[in-house]
């Protein structure tokens, strides 16, 4: 069933064609646990990688924060979730902060996502914790940005629970192995 | 009418919307989400959709109605809307809004005043589809059935 889904969302031609790309260099692990998953409740074993995890997410809007915040609860994340900039710089707070990874939508009003890191690289640390971008653009430009300030990641939105996933652990991964 | 013939009225039409394009892939995400610790969730969210959707068109229509039209609170707007009908699956709303903002770049005021009609349209069309929905949804419930779970052949 859940391979007839994704290639539902190929045909409709929306920009969801990133997403595909991706999709089609899924490592055998991640794939065999998203289709053992289905829709129970139950985690596989495989998603030990999040379970426990702590995140922050920063979306303005009521409808994008509520289904991303339930993607990251799927996976087994703890998740916080604020509405602004404002905020988010607030819960990470200028000590230790109990988040790993913090996930910002890049376009908030007021305190965007861009400022936003750029605030958490300079005041907190230039690697802790760990950032990843939300956008809905497919622009290279935003992605060289995102990676110049700092941030560690990028989701394309709307957000699909694989890509999630992939781009989590592969942050995750290479954090690992810089320390 | 009986249970079975409830549940087979639901996939018909649950079907028939992904096939008139009104809903996408993304329902079908958001349906998987539900779960026994959260078993009203697409309804929770689908409701923050209509709430904060009427507050934006109502929005875009007072923008829109300005004398010096403010093309990026427009935009802005629509931007939002956008993205929220993007993450529901509302596909026909999404189109809607994203060929709107190709004329707030324009600054065609004209052009926008057609998009926001249509958005409108798309809207109440969607949200009629999914009321339905729900209520088909509730009825078998209410009869002691299950949802049938959604399995897409194409």
């Amino acid at each position: 069933m859940h391979g007839n889904i994704w290639v539902v969302q190929n045909p409709q031609g929306s920009a969801q064609s990133m997403a595909l790309v991706i999709r089609f260099q899924v490592r055998p692990s991640i794939t065999i646990t998203m289709t053992e998953s289905g829709e129970s409740s139950d985690q596989p074993r495989s998603n030990s990688l999040f379970r426990g995890l702590q995140v922050l997410l920063a979306d303005d809007d009521d409808v994008n924060r509520a289904v991303t915040r339930k993607l990251l609860e799927k996976l087994g994340c703890t998740v916080s979730a604020v509405s602004s900039g404002f905020e988010c710089l607030s819960a990470i707070g200028p000590a230790s902060s109990p988040f790993q990874i913090v996930i910002l939508e890049l376009q908030m009003p007021e305190l965007d996502g861009f400022e936003v890191a750029i605030r958490i690289r300079k005041y907190r640390s230039r690697s802790w914790p760990l950032i990843v971008a939300m956008t809905a653009s497919g622009d290279e430009d935003v992605w060289k940005k995102c990676s110049q300030i700092g941030m560690n990641g990028v989701i394309r939105k709307p957000v699909l629970l694989q890509e999630i996933a992939i781009e989590l652990r592969k942050v995750l991964v290479q954090a690992n192995k810089v320390v | 009418m009986e249970v079975g013939q409830m549940q087979g009225r639901l996939v018909d039409y649950t079907k028939s919307l992904f096939m008139e394009g009104f809903l996408d892939g993304q329902f079908l995400q958001l349906q998987q989400l539900q779960d026994e610790s959260n078993p009203d969730f697409v309804v929770e969210v689908v409701s923050l959709f209509f709430d904060d959707s009427e507050k934006l068109l109502n929005d875009l229509t007072m923008a829109l109605d300005q004398k010096n039209v403010d093309f990026k609170k427009v935009d802005a707007h629509v931007h939002q809307l956008k993205g929220s009908s993007s993450s529901i699956g509302a596909q026909r709303v999404k189109n809607a809004c994203i060929a709107f903002r190709n004329f707030c770049e324009e600054q065609n005021i004209e052009a926008c005043l057609g998009c926001l009609q249509q958005v409108k349209q798309e809207y109440y069309l969607v949200k009629n589809k999914l009321e339905t929905l729900f209520r088909l949804e509730r009825q078998i419930v209410a009869a002691g059935g299950s949802i049938p779970l959604m399995e897409m052949g194409f």
